[in-house]
């Protein structure tokens, strides 16, 4: 009953998205509340990535409203601007800017966005690299550093920008096995702070730490969406229950 | 193999002299000895005939060519004589020093873009309009109390400088504009910078040029027509930027589009992305290139001589070409290469320069 006391983060509703004929999300439905933490997972090529990415409008829908922290999504660019500024986004592929310093990553967005001094927003910068625990390679660039700290510095330039809601799509895939923990500690940390977080992930230790709903989709459809014990014990269609099976016996 | 790899080996470590690695490459098999034997013989014989013209047998100061006739060597008697005209050209004489500044303030502003703190777009585009206006303004004249020189007595190397660096200046955002224009998202943007860049680099330069000197002062209004240098100048800017346009497209087209994605994630607009993200990694990627064509732009300024423009090609015909020292032409050549080496080797040079200071940002 408290969740439902909470403010409405981001509304699908009835959302669809075609690449041409083909229908990669079918009239999506899902509430995430302020401070809720969604994990989403479901096969390769079940649109997870898609659902997330038209949060932000790297993809625009064609049927149907999204709604993040009370603004409508549409073709309004000061819409699309206000919302990025509020909604922070990790990639599967890091995406740092390879001409930047890691310091410098973190403080572009800050400063020509929300017009902070260099001064204050190194000083920021400096405050999540700590969080992320990396401040000491804040002079190197990106391509200096491993997978998992690219990531930890990703995570760290996006909440640079104080978001309200964090997307990840994928952040561990690209890593090696042994770089994955460090990721995932920075975001069980960040679950633990209270961020409304959307992650797309196959990370189901992760999910049962940390999150409040699971939501399993398939072939463009949310197939199933539950409290992670639930999900895990008792998962209520076969598609879910194949998926489990798959991902979690090895 | 092992023998081989041995030998390698004992070479790194600097143990084999260098005779025996000289030897093992050069005459491994019968047909390697043959043509390095005749290379060599050829490189003994003309060795000592290139020292004994350039150096032991060359007159090197002399009122006239006199001293030179029937000399087996080099006459630089005509460059110590005539090279304030190779490099001024026409300038007035007791003006020289104006436009020797001039030089040396373009050749500042190159030296000055090594250093690392510059490299900002906003620092570097001032550095280099800076540099330019000083040069302008120096040669010109017309203020500060110094006396106006018309451009058509600009000459020698200060013009073969002038053009080269009003092009790149001019020539640079409009390749820039034209690279975006042609990947706008607007289709008439897209198809009108399409068009242009096509249109200009299927032309020769130098229909390019002459167009722009003879045949456009027809076509103008008398208000529009202008100096001609100007007219010849914007032309060439326009030829340079279609070629860049399409370096920076290249560069363009290698950037990952994750990186747009972060950027727009993190709430940057379009000229933000485009001028902190797009702009900055599409010239790494194309600096190679870049470098290239401002290399090839540089010895392209010998064209404007054909419409009558006294750069330093010209003003080195006009510097043997006055009875006095005719037999002296190949000496005049050799100075002007040597010229035309210094820039075009400091050019590539600093290009190789930035290339590898720039690796560092990418993996």
């Amino acid at each position: 009953m408290t969740d439902n006391a909470r403010a409405e983060a981001v509304v699908l509703r009835g959302v669809s998205k075609f690449f041409g004929t083909f229908q990669a999300l079918k009239n999506i439905n899902l509430t995430v509340r302020e401070g809720e933490r969604i994990v989403v997972c479901g096969p390769s090529g079940s649109g997870k990535s898609t659902m997330i990415r038209c949060i932000n409008r790297l993809e625009a829908h064609q049927e149907g409203s999204i709604h993040v922290l009370g603004t409508e999504l549409g073709d309004d660019l000061k819409n699309i601007d206000a919302i990025r500024r509020e909604v922070g986004m990790v990639f599967q592929q890091f995406n740092l800017f390879p001409h930047l310093t890691v310091l410098e990553n973190c403080t572009l967005a800050p400063r020509l966005v929300l017009r902070m001094s260099e001064a204050d927003a190194e000083k920021e910068a400096m405050r999540y690299l700590e969080r992320v625990r990396i401040p000491e390679q804040a002079a190197k660039y990106p391509g200096q550093l491993s997978g998992g700290q690219q990531q930890r510095v990703a995570i760290a330039r996006a909440l640079c920008m104080t978001p309200r809601i964090m997307l990840f799509d994928e952040p561990t895939s690209a890593l090696d096995p042994e770089m994955i923990s460090e990721v995932l500690d920075v975001m069980v940390e960040l679950a633990n702070s209270g961020m409304t977080m959307i992650c797309v992930t196959h990370e189901m230790g992760f999910a049962r730490k940390v999150a409040d709903r699971m939501v399993f989709m398939a072939e463009g459809e949310i197939v199933e969406s539950n409290d992670p014990k639930s999900f895990f014990e008792q998962p209520k269609s076969e598609r879910t229950k194949q998926f489990l099976s798959q991902i979690l016996s090895h | 193999m092992s023998a081989l790899a041995a030998s390698t080996a004992r070479y790194r470590h600097g143990m084999e002299p260098f005779a025996t690695v000289l030897v093992r490459r050069m005459f491994a098999t019968w047909h390697d000895a043959a043509i390095s034997i005749v290379c060599l013989a050829f490189v003994i014989w003309l060795l000592p005939k290139l020292i004994g013209w350039a150096f032991l047998d060359a007159v090197w100061s002399a009122p006239n060519a006199t001293p030179c006739i029937g000399g087996a060597g080099a006459c630089w008697a005509v460059i110590t004589a005539r090279w304030r005209l190779i490099i001024f050209g026409l300038y007035p004489f007791d003006q020289h020093w104006r436009s020797g500044l001039a030089c040396l303030a373009v050749v500042v502003v190159v030296v000055l873009s090594c250093v690392p703190a510059l490299w900002r777009p906003v620092r570097l585009s001032l550095l280099w309009l800076g540099g330019f206006l000083t040069f302008y303004f120096l040669m010109r004249g017309g203020v500060f109390g110094l006396s106006l020189v018309g451009t058509e007595r600009w000459g020698g190397m200060a013009l073969t400088l002038f053009i080269f660096t009003a092009v790149a200046v001019l020539g640079m955002p409009m390749a820039i504009i034209l690279a975006l224009g042609r990947q706008s998202e607007l289709p008439a943007i897209r198809w009108l910078a399409g068009l242009l860049i096509d249109t200009v680099r299927a032309l020769p330069l130098l229909t390019v040029l002459f167009t722009a000197a003879v045949i456009l002062p027809f076509a103008l209004p008398d208000w529009l027509i202008g100096d001609k240098l100007y007219r010849v100048i914007y032309a060439f800017a326009l030829f340079f930027a279609c070629a860049q346009a399409e370096i920076i497209r290249g560069g363009l087209q290698a950037i990952h589009a994750g990186q747009l994605e972060a950027a727009k994630a993190l709430g940057l607009g379009y000229w933000h992305r485009t001028w902190h993200i797009v702009l900055p990694q599409a010239f790494r990627n194309s600096l190679p290139a870049t470098i290239n064509q401002f290399v090839i732009t540089f010895k392209e300024t010998s064209i404007v001589i054909i419409i009558g423009f006294f750069e330093v090609l010209a003003s080195g015909h006009a510097a043997y070409g006055t009875g006095d020292w005719t037999s002296a032409y190949a000496e005049v050549y050799v100075f002007i290469a040597l010229i035309y080496f210094a820039f075009v080797f400091s050019l590539s040079r600093y290009g190789a320069h930035l290339e590898k200071r720039m690796r560092l940002g990418h993996d």
